[in-house]
């Protein structure tokens, strides 16, 4: 088992140099960060000479990305427009931990603002991670023990319509629900955006008030979504022969379902959640814009649409480490669950 | 199992809405206190069963967040209306837009002593009470560092304009500063000290780094110049100001003003309708109704900006927008009041040139007649010029035979596409095929190498709305022949062609120091332009404002929105 990780890993090293060409190519074909830097007017010409000079934005994208990955350090920047570099580069470089600064807000390294946003994405998407995997197993289990009856009837037509519905029109509609509508009636409330209101101040309290709605939104549509292949799964394994034979033995029903079914048609249900981890980081975008939530969705979403080459390369980079891991991970965990499975 | 997952969704649903009160938590005391409004030595005791007052909180929705809090290292319009907050103009604008002195005694001016005879020397004096919220004194020396920081290589400011026009500032003792020019600069008011730096706070960085990009101060500018004081700005959530203590010109009525990040418009007038937001921005225009049925009121406030179409007229353009007949058929067919009446609620007016909104100050020919709207018009201008339809397919040709067709290209903003479609409509009665397309606007505004559609000359009309260089002045540079982008200047902003006679009028206009006689010179620019068709206005783009029911004493600038802060105040 060892050697498999020791094996995957390395695998991963040119698999993340390829990707990151890809990311980085593609992320300079998506515009000029300096065309307007955010206004609502162009730059001047001779402001963005300077400051793609400054910003190396001038040279070739094969010596952008080159610096991007091993710094420039060892070279020189023409920061008086002679032609001739006068200042060493400042730029360490990936390999060496150094994401460079971000464009958008000159001098900010790229990492620092990345690390600002995870512990905001994370406290909304671990929540939600986690009421998705239970509401889904506990509603598809629900379901599959009783096909066809009424109850399976509603559930299947509430999960249809859930996950037919666009994350957007559930946020919106439900922020209006209960945090206008609400408020208009004199009902108890929810907050529209943000993480805590300022005249009170950002306790915990408020942090979870401000919660509610961004995770009622994210899992409804998962839930819908999940509980449906834990039903068919659930469905599959209960008429296998192996269940029988439990049955037969003597065990009860809810060891029987629990203890052997449950395991077993977990499986699909962990390759998508192994999937999903990797993504926890990135965060969710519609619904962190929605409701104004501070994660690394907006962050990116706010980074790529400036075509900020060092935030945005920081995030994805972050993810495909994330997605490789999460990947072993996942393949660990199948080995658990079923002991047919070896690795060598 | 069932009453499990019951549970679970009832504990889930009530969770939130229990810990929620239908009013605010008025007795409860901030997390954050301002560390320097309320000084605890000052403070009386309060009594064991008195209830503390409700502090002042307004909270404003922004849908950017800014980049940055120097002010000179940020282009963005939701970095730049907040500096009247925390730093501080050498002067500022009032709500009709007329400067008034800040931190100087008078705005200088040749009357005054303050500009020279030449224009070459300008002398400003400062106010003796003017200091840095730490209680250092704001003197010259903070000028020149700016100044010097702007200027200085090291330092990747947003843009040196205007101080690469500026030979040296110099100090005359503490409370005088001198500005040399190398040649007269008219559009120096509306565009010098748009900030300051505090020398004694940003120079040991300096020193130190050889550069101030990383200085904490960009992010956290926790000495200021303005009303109130920056206290914390938690990326991505919001930025933090409470009042300034030590302001010379006294306290704000407002204890706190927090800027909460709402990058959605839904989200946004959701807030503002809620009532979780005080004051909102450029609100969607559909949902303006929403708002003012909810006792919400909208400003429009003129910030020199207009929607329009640039028309290039390049070698690269296509026939139709060489012919000046063509480009005036294009202004008679197109219903720019349907187009503001239906697509922007009626909320705007058309506009007639890109100075509109100086017309007040004499910068816009009298003499212009504005383009009506009349298709039969149009379609004997295009008959008079030779476009005809031949083949009976409704798109007019000359006589080579080639169609008279018109590239229109615009950023992906939803009011554009949406001009764009009647527009397509509009012109198509009369016989012009206009093809339309839309692209980021950081694709869009690209360099020339890196394939921008405008400078690459792949379209013939452009839309987007612009003001003029600097407003309120009125110079400008797009039209410069200089500015045309190549292999060998690829920046250049100049997407629409080299006409000397503009030309030579716009670096007249630059250099010509008596007022009069420059007015006179932009009157000629914005004539020759909506005669020759150059820039056609769709509407005037002021800024909106949405005004939540809580605030009062507000009043609004177009270019510094906040000049009056110190009297908003809460009911």
């Amino acid at each position: 088992m060892s050697r498999y990780i020791i094996r995957r890993l390395l695998q991963a090293i040119p698999l993340l140099i390829i990707v990151s060409v890809l990311l980085f190519a593609l992320m300079r074909a998506t515009g000029d960060p300096l065309a307007t830097l955010g206004g609502r007017r162009q730059v001047r010409s001779a402001d963005r000479e300077r400051l793609s000079r400054l910003l190396g934005l001038d040279k070739p994208i094969g010596l952008q990305y080159l610096y991007w990955l091993v710094g420039n350090d060892w070279t020189t920047i023409d920061t008086d427009g002679d032609g001739e570099g006068d200042t060493p580069g400042q730029l360490s470089g990936v390999l060496r931990g150094d994401f460079g600064t971000s464009l958008v807000s000159r001098g900010r390294p790229a990492m620092g603002i990345i690390l600002e946003r995870i512990p905001n994405t994370l406290i909304l998407m671990i929540p939600a991670e986690i009421i998705v995997i239970a509401f889904s197993l506990a509603v598809g289990v629900y379901s599959a023990l009783r096909q066809y009856s009424l109850s399976d009837q509603v559930i299947t037509a509430f999960s249809f319509v859930g996950y037919s519905l666009p994350i957007f029109f559930v946020a919106l509609v439900s922020m209006t629900l209960f945090a206008v509508k609400f408020r208009q009636w004199g009902w108890p409330y929810l907050p529209t955006v943000g993480m805590f209101d300022p005249q009170v101040g950002k306790t915990t309290s408020q942090v979870l008030q401000h919660m509610v709605l961004p995770i009622l939104s994210m899992t409804i549509i998962t839930i819908a979504g999940y509980s449906r292949f834990v039903r068919s799964s659930m469905l599959e394994v209960i008429h296998q022969d192996y269940i029988r034979t439990a049955r037969a033995k003597g065990l009860g029903e809810r060891t029987v379902i629990y203890l052997h079914a449950l395991k077993n048609a977990s499986l699909p249900l962990v390759t998508i959640v192994g999937l999903d981890i990797p993504f926890l980081l990135g965060g969710a975008i519609v619904t962190e814009s929605i409701f104004g939530w501070p994660g690394m969705g907006r962050l990116f979403l706010d980074h790529v649409t400036r075509a900020d080459t060092p935030v945005v390369m920081g995030i994805l980079m972050i993810i495909s480490v994330a997605v490789v891991l999460s990947q072993l991970v996942t393949d660990m965990v199948y080995a658990l669950l079923d002991p047919r499975i070896r690795y060598t | 199992m069932k009453q499990a997952l019951w549970l679970l969704v009832v504990l889930f649903m009530l969770g939130g809405l229990a810990a929620c009160n239908p009013e605010p938590a008025a007795t409860q005391p901030p997390a954050t206190q301002p560390a320097a409004a309320e000084p605890v030595a000052t403070q009386p005791a309060p009594a064991a069963t008195a209830v503390p007052p409700q502090r002042k909180v307004a909270t404003f929705a922004w849908t950017q967040e800014p980049d940055t809090l120097n002010p000179y290292y940020t282009n963005m319009w939701f970095s730049a209306i907040l500096h009247q907050f925390y730093n501080c103009w050498a002067w500022e604008y009032d709500d009709e837009n007329v400067t008034f002195p800040r931190l100087v005694t008078e705005i200088p001016s040749v009357d005054n002593g303050g500009v020279s005879e030449d224009g070459l020397v300008i002398t400003m004096n400062l106010r003796d009470d003017i200091v840095w919220s730490d209680g250092t004194p704001i003197t010259a020396a903070d000028f020149i560092f700016t100044y010097q920081m702007v200027v200085d290589p090291a330092n990747t400011v947003a843009s040196v304009y205007p101080y690469d026009y500026v030979a040296s500032v110099e100090g005359i003792g503490d409370r005088t500063v001198v500005m040399t020019f190398s040649e007269p600069f008219s559009p120096w008011e509306s565009t010098l000290w748009h900030g300051l730096l505090p020398k004694h706070v940003l120079e040991p960085v300096f020193q130190s780094k050889g550069s101030i990009d990383e200085a904490p101060w960009n992010l956290a500018p926790t000495v200021g110049c303005g009303p109130l004081d920056f206290v914390k700005w938690e990326s991505g959530s919001y930025v933090q100001f409470v009042r300034n203590p030590n302001y010379w010109l006294g306290a704000s009525r407002l204890d706190e003003v927090f800027v909460q990040i709402v990058p959605d418009d839904a989200s946004q007038t959701a807030a503002l309708i809620a009532g979780d937001a005080d004051l909102g921005t450029f609100p969607p225009l559909s949902d303006v109704p929403r708002l003012q049925a909810a006792g919400l009121e909208i400003l429009t406030i003129n910030s020199g900006y207009a929607e329009g179409w640039f028309f290039d007229y390049r070698e690269t353009a296509l026939p139709g927008a060489l012919d000046l007949k063509v480009r005036q058929a294009v202004a008679m067919a197109i219903d720019r009041e349907a187009i503001n009446r239906d697509l922007l609620q009626g909320l705007s007016v058309p506009a007639n040139t890109l100075w509109d909104a100086l017309e007040g100050a004499g910068y816009v020919s009298p003499d212009i007649v504005p383009w009506t709207y009349n298709p039969e018009g149009a379609k004997q201008l295009l008959e008079e010029a030779g476009w005809t339809d031949t083949d009976g397919d409704g798109i007019r040709e000359d006589a080579a035979g080639n169609k008279l067709v018109l590239r229109h290209g615009t950023t992906t903003r939803e009011i554009r596409q949406d001009v764009q479609a009647v527009a397509q409509q509009m012109l198509r009665q009369v016989g012009i095929d206009l093809q339309i397309s839309n692209y980021e606007s950081g694709y869009f505004f690209s360099s020339y190498t890196d394939g921008s559609p405008c400078a690459l000359g792949e379209l013939d009309i452009m839309e987007w709305s612009d003001t003029t260089g600097s407003f309120p002045d009125p110079d400008h540079y797009y039209w410069l022949c200089s500015e045309l982008p190549d292999e060998e200047s690829p920046w250049g902003a100049n997407y629409f062609g080299c006409d000397e006679v503009l030309d030579e009028l716009f670096q007249r206009q630059i250099v010509t120091i008596d007022p009069d006689e420059r007015a006179a010179i932009v009157r000629e620019i914005t004539q020759y332009i909506h005669d020759q068709v150059y820039w056609y206005g769709i509407w005037v783009d002021p800024d909106y404002w949405v005004v939540g029911k809580r605030l009062t004493g507000y009043q609004f600038s177009g270019i510094t929105p906040f000049y009056g802060i110190l009297e908003w105040d809460i009911q």
